[in-house]
């Protein structure tokens, strides 16, 4: 599905943030070996989401192109998170590098096509990504 | 991506808020329809000149104790209200949406812009300090200290429920005026959720007061001579033929902000690609219903290649636009309020084409409505091209989402095509030339100029300006222009022997 508006691409941040973060929590519940940095990563997934949503709301004005800011494509963000009963601790952790890259790779893209949205928009989506960069390394050193 | 949830539910009657206490009006009750659905979401009543006098006169009796309350504590309460405004900032968005049908992102939009103007407010002891001199003669010093003048009417439009009447508001009561509001009946709930908010935020009974209607309550805040002046934002036929003559007439300060017909200008060498979006904000943003949308595009130059890519990109977008109903987060396009101003619209649409416009993009009937709603009060964005700058749809204002395309030979006749309108409220130039920007911030006539800017909206500590057949008056709502209207300037000057 394709997200133009701000309110739309903000909503899907939402639920790709709080799907993310039910992942991590199961992760933290079925491997104990990454328990801390998974259940952190989960509280981390949703205080990123209500900074992206609090600065939405402090810089949205009617006269921006706030209808008109984004060119997403859903399709480009699905998220395997479906982990069975077998699935290795390898294989979570796998999985949570590709939903990292992926997410990485929707704020990089957001922060660009936000720039109509004034600076707090984009630079949040920014610094996002780049904190969700340092991820990637600690999930490597989980496996 | 999902239909978000309706605030207003069942069919709430929008009372009058008069002397702290929330009344029925006794006048007519009309009903207020959600203009994508075509249901009945509540009812207001009409107010009667007895519910209006009762208002003044709460007004009237808050304003002894009101005035003598330090504005330090005055904008207290201002910080109070701004808090719940943050608090209830997604329900008071979404019944701006719910009564009026602009898409959320637009009301999200117009409630940050009022509580912005809360927070200018809240500055008031500082934006209220006077001036002094000491010896302006050999021992002698002058002042001047500003004073509040008493009740003020506030009178608003439709097109912007909730943030228009804080272009006053905040500041009048910060500077210890007191109020009487008077939302458009079409779109009562936006005030009268703010109401709720400023009881809740503790304001003293009559200093804020809030009374629905139509003419009985313009034509009584008029003639009433307690009323010490007037802000209203609306047409320009009752800006110029009853709001200014009624204040003159009985010495009232006014700020009157009419209509607009604007006009933006393209350049062949502007940002094509940051324009386009601009565009669609300033021509179709709001449906057209703003005194700050664009109405005429007048692309500059006899560069025909130029000029047909520009515009297929132009139309190539608008055709996208999605229509629907402002809760449903994919929409980028609501209804017009109503369907007579959707007749009204589609009439100007066609005087176009009878002047000899050419239909590029056919807005007449929406190509599709997103979810299942009457086409009612919807409609597309539509471009007319062939446009003369003598044509009715380029002098007149029409308020909708339509777009006429003029070329004009170079920048000097495009401005001339600006200044010869009869509206003067934002005219704007895209271009990535600051010569040519300089010319046309210097050489315009327009209270707003926007440079790469399709809605020149003025943030809440400039004053929002306009010229002409768009304005009368002398100060401005918003700012420290707002500030100079709500007080009196008194000068002393001492002696002592």
């Amino acid at each position: 599905m394709k997200l133009s508006t701000a309110s739309e691409a903000i909503s899907f941040l939402r639920e790709l943030e709080e799907k993310a973060a039910k992942f991590y929590e199961e992760l933290s519940q079925r491997y104990p070996e990454g328990k801390d940095v998974f259940l952190s990563f989960a509280k981390e997934n949703r205080k990123y989401f209500n900074q992206i949503q609090r600065a939405y709301y402090s810089v949205i004005t009617d006269a921006i192109e706030g209808c008109f800011a984004f060119d997403l494509e859903t399709d480009d963000y699905a998220l395997d998170m479906h982990l069975t009963e077998d699935t290795s601790y390898h294989s979570a952790v796998t999985k949570a590098l590709a939903l990292e890259e992926t997410t990485i790779q929707f704020y990089d893209i957001a922060a660009g096509q936000s720039m109509s949205l004034l600076a707090d928009v984009p630079r949040n989506f920014k610094i996002v990504a780049r904190k969700r960069k340092d991820r990637i390394q600690k999930l490597k050193s989980l496996v | 991506m999902a239909v978000l949830e309706e605030p207003i539910k069942g069919i709430p009657m929008a009372k009058n808020y008069i002397g702290g206490e929330w009344v029925e009006s006794q006048g007519e009750i009309i009903d207020v329809v959600n203009p994508a659905t075509c249901e009945v979401i509540g009812r207001v009543g009409i107010s009667t000149k007895e519910e209006i006098e009762s208002a003044v006169r709460a007004a009237q009796e808050a304003f002894y104790d009101w005035r003598r309350t330090p504005a330090v504590t005055r904008c207290r309460y201002l910080f109070r209200l701004g808090q719940l405004l943050e608090e209830n900032f997604e329900e008071v968005s979404r019944i701006q949406t719910q009564e009026h049908g602009k898409c959320i992102d637009e009301s999200r939009g117009e409630t940050r812009r009022g509580i912005e103007n809360v927070e200018v407010a809240c500055g008031i002891p500082t934006l209220m300090m006077g001036d002094s001199s000491e010896d302006i003669a050999s021992g002698i010093d002058e002042y001047l200290i500003r004073q509040p003048l008493g009740t003020f009417g506030i009178i608003a439009p439709f097109n912007f429920p909730f943030m228009i009447p804080l272009w006053s508001a905040p500041y009048a009561v910060a500077t210890g005026n007191t109020i009487v509001i008077k939302p458009s009946p079409e779109v009562p709930f936006s005030q009268t959720r703010l109401c709720e908010l400023v009881e809740e935020a503790g304001f003293p009974p009559g200093v804020w007061n809030m009374v629905h209607g139509g003419k009985t309550v313009v034509n009584c805040m008029l003639d009433h001579p307690h009323i010490k002046g007037i802000t209203f934002v609306g047409s320009t036929p009752v800006m110029r033929n009853v709001i200014y003559p009624g204040c003159g007439n009985t010495g009232k300060r006014c700020i009157a902000q009419g209509g607009a017909a604007n006009i933006i200008v393209i350049m062949p060498d502007c940002n094509v690609e940051a324009t386009i979006p601009a565009l669609m904000t300033s021509f179709f943003g709001n449906t057209g219903q703003r005194c700050l949308s664009g109405q005429t595009l007048v692309i500059v130059g006899d560069d025909d290649t130029f000029y047909s890519e520009f515009m297929e990109r132009v139309t190539a977008r608008a055709a996208l636009i999605v229509v629907g109903y402002g809760l449903d987060e994919s929409v980028q396009m609501g209804p017009v309020r109503d369907a007579q101003k959707k007749e009204k619209i589609l009439s100007y649409i066609d005087i176009g084409m009878k002047e000899g416009a050419k239909l590029r993009l056919d807005g007449k009937k929406p190509t599709k409505i997103v979810g299942d709603y009457p086409e009612t009060c919807f409609l597309g964005p539509t471009i007319l091209e062939n446009v003369d700058r003598e044509m009715r749809i380029v002098r007149e204002e029409i308020f909708g989402p339509t777009m006429g395309v003029i070329r004009a030979k170079d920048l000097e006749e495009a401005i001339e095509i600006c200044n010869e309108s009869p509206y003067h409220n934002g005219h704007a130039i895209f271009t990535s030339n600051g010569k040519y920007a300089r010319q046309f911030q210097y050489d315009v006539i327009s209270g707003n100029v926007g440079i790469n800017i399709g809605i020149v909206a003025p943030m809440a500590f400039y004053p929002f300006s306009g010229m002409e057949g768009s304005f009368l008056g002398i100060l401005h709502t918003q700012g420290k222009e707002a500030v100079r209207f709500f007080t009196e300037s008194k000068v002393c000057i001492h002696r002592w022997f």
